[in-house]
């Protein structure tokens, strides 16, 4: 039983990081039925952008805590722009040509070109990043957990009831919820759809960022460190559902936990297998995602 | 003739003959940047030093050598596109390198073929040396100057279970090349022994938890951790035995004394054990002197790899001796050479008297690597009495 405990609470904070990735795919299909398959690629930059600056503030004599807290808006303010880049560079042309598949590509080139940046700026090394919390773990009952670990979730947490609640109160919000409901509506009612995709991809990529500072104290820094992440992330999306957020975070629950429990007790070496096979269970059964809404499209 | 002709002739005819003394090539291919580059650079940075003394102290044939440096990035194709060009375009001599032992296997299939010879200083899978052996192979182009995982993991096993007498280990690898190969060698050298493990668990690269594989390798009741995988994933190791408060002793191959595990895993990687040739202690007047010229050259009060340094810096002088003792740069004769080489070269890792033979191409033997330690960031001798005295410096057994 007390090992069952201590793999869900590792498996939960595992998921809490594909959630949050999975959790900005979502962000942009809702509102342009296009996705940024450079989100591993954002979250990397992120991280290292995020390393430079706490390497700086921790040089000029701060603690690594407060180094951490003021180094956040200063990664929130990048993945702000890296998504405007994103959407001003491969996704708008597509979205006003009406292409099918041009904002795949042109996504995926970008991310190519972003780890390409950051191979040339950090390096292609992994890099340690400074923790912000003790390394030693607590002991809860029968599980013991880094304090990072818990950040993690809490961020996470943090992090998407703060879109959920700006998009249900502000006035902003209901403009991203109407084009997410119907761009076209949305478009007549007067609400620019333009600036609202440009603002979800912008979110999107603060999302990842934020997710890749949240990782990178458990794991290493680097720029291929959102590769495997990214790609996890995209199967949590599909299996919760890319209409949902609620969706996003259920399923990168699944994932991470199953991965943790298959691990333990059936092979390590068939860990990312279940994970998959439920995928592919969703896509055939439930092709929408276990949240997701069915699109009916009227021909 | 006017004398005026005459000594500009004469100044030709030197210009010439300054010409003539072109450099000796040779290539050095390994991953400078990337998960392996704290080994890749070393190597290099070894290879350079002695490189440089050796073009002070005149050269060889009269000749200065000219290093060829080219990243392989620890990738497969790379490492053939290097090997192609070195051979076609740069036409070199030999070459030094290769950290990676997938690399090593696709990319000195070229020097076999063109009969160049190749020094792997760092790359330690035992296929190594034996890929171009019998069969239609005349020759035998491939050489090494590292120890083997055959010698590495039997060092291991004996290490673990005899000396420190420990009954249940278990084993954590990898799931690349290096380490399924490596955990292959390790049970098998374990069942010598007549020890089974208890728990047998793998990660891929890059993955971010390991908790499943300690808690498995904790539930079956380990009493010590083997590991074959590089720095950052043993240092996840590492840091998940930290988190879950469970403390066995982590022995593995030689990758535990990477800069990158001791740095990520801090205080929870001190007491890990690894097979060392070379360990930053000036236990010789050579040792002491190549740890001051490499610091004096590259800085720093560490070795990102000090057996990567060594191993590099030793691979040039058994290079030099055997274009010397060949006087041609004629790959065949190099290789003759090195398969019988007179000349006793006094190296930083060991003193090499007739290192190889035709049979034979591996430098060292098991009783050259001793233990190291990681403790407070660096790597020590693990046992003392190992290095002390006369046994600070072993050399080769002859069979």
């Amino acid at each position: 039983m007390d090992i069952l405990a201590q793999l869900i609470v590792s498996g939960i904070s595992v998921g809490m990081i594909y959630g949050i990735i999975a959790f900005g795919y979502q962000l942009t299909f809702a509102t342009s039925k296009t996705l940024n398959f450079g989100q591993g690629e954002a979250l990397a930059v992120g991280a290292l952008v995020g390393l430079s600056v706490i390497n700086f503030l921790i040089g000029q004599s701060l603690g690594s805590f407060t180094a951490y807290l003021i180094m956040l808006p200063v990664v929130f303010a990048f993945g702000l722009v890296q998504g405007t880049v994103v959407e001003f560079l491969g996704v708008r042309q597509a979205i006003r040509t009406k292409s099918e598949a041009g904002w795949i590509m042109a996504t995926i080139a970008l991310g190519i070109i972003f780890r390409n940046l950051a191979e040339n700026i950090w390096g292609r090394d992994a890099l340690r990043f400074p923790s912000p919390l003790p390394e030693a773990a607590l002991v809860i009952g029968p599980v013991r957990i880094q304090p990072m670990e818990i950040a993690i979730v809490i961020g996470a947490i943090l992090l998407m009831v703060a879109v959920e609640l700006f998009n249900r109160t502000s006035i902003y919000g209901k403009a991203v919820v109407a084009t997410s409901n119907d761009r076209d509506a949305a478009g007549l009612m007067g609400i620019n759809t333009r600036i609202v995709i440009t603002f979800s991809y912008a979110l999107s990529s603060l999302s990842a960022a934020f997710a890749g500072v949240l990782v990178a104290p458990v794991t290493l820094t680097g720029a291929t460190m959102g590769a495997v992440l990214g790609l996890k992330a995209f199967a949590v999306a599909i299996i919760g559902g890319l209409s949902s957020g609620v969706g996003v975070v259920v399923g990168g629950l699944i994932l991470g936990i199953t991965e943790t429990l298959t691990g333990y007790y059936i092979s390590t070496g068939y860990k990312d297998v279940p994970g998959l096979v439920l995928l592919l269970l969703v896509l055939s059964i439930k092709p929408s995602g276990l949240f997701g809404k069915a699109a009916i499209k009227k021909v | 003739m006017n004398p005026f002709v005459l000594a500009l002739i004469a100044s030709t005819a030197l210009v010439s003959s300054v010409y003539a003394a072109d450099p000796i090539k040779i290539g050095l291919s390994g991953p400078f940047t990337g998960g392996s580059s704290s080994m890749g650079v070393s190597m290099r940075d070894g290879v350079k030093l002695a490189t440089e003394e050796i073009n002070k102290a005149g050269g060889v044939l009269g000749r200065p050598l000219q290093l060829i440096e080219r990243d392989d990035e620890a990738k497969n194709e790379v490492g053939v596109q290097v090997a192609q060009e070195l051979i076609n375009k740069e036409q070199v001599v030999a070459t030094l390198g290769f950290i990676n032992t997938g690399v090593a296997q696709a990319a000195q299939r070229f020097y076999q073929e063109a009969e160049i010879p190749v020094i792997n200083n760092v790359a330690t899978g035992s296929v190594i040396t034996k890929q171009f052996v019998g069969g239609d192979y005349k020759a035998n182009y491939v050489f090494r100057t590292a120890a083997n995982d055959t010698i590495q993991s039997a060092m291991i096993a004996e290490e673990a279970i005899k000396r420190q007498g420990f009954k249940k280990p278990a084993i954590l690898n990898d799931s690349t090349n290096y380490g399924m190969l490596g955990r292959a060698d390790l049970t098998a050298a374990l069942e010598k022994l007549g020890v089974k493990t208890v728990a047998e668990e793998k990660f891929n690269i890059g993955d971010t938890d390991m908790t499943a594989q300690v808690l498995k390798a904790k539930e079956a009741g380990a009493d010590v951790i083997l590991t074959y995988a590089i720095g950052p994933e043993l240092a996840q190791i590492a840091n998940a035995m930290g988190k879950l408060g469970w403390k066995v002793p982590m022995i593995g191959s030689w990758t535990l004394s990477m800069a990158s595990f001791i740095d990520t895993a801090g205080a929870n990687g001190d007491g890990a054990m690894m097979p060392q040739t070379f360990i930053e202690v000036p236990s010789t007047p050579k040792r002491k002197a190549f740890i001051e010229a490499y610091h004096k050259a590259y800085g720093g009060d560490r070795m990102p790899s000090p057996v990567s340094a060594a191993q590099g810096y030793d691979s040039v002088y058994l290079l030099a001796a055997a274009i010397k003792q060949a006087g041609s740069t004629d790959g065949r004769k190099i290789r003759e050479a090195l398969e019988n080489l007179n000349e006793k070269v006094e190296g930083v890792v060991t003193i090499y008297d007739h290192p190889y033979t035709a049979a034979d191409h591996e430098a060292y033997t098991s009783n050259i690597p001793v233990f190291g330690l990681v403790k407070g960031g660096r790597v020590i001798p693990a046992h003392p009495e190992d290095v002390a005295g006369d046994k600070a410096l072993r050399i080769k057994t002859k069979s």
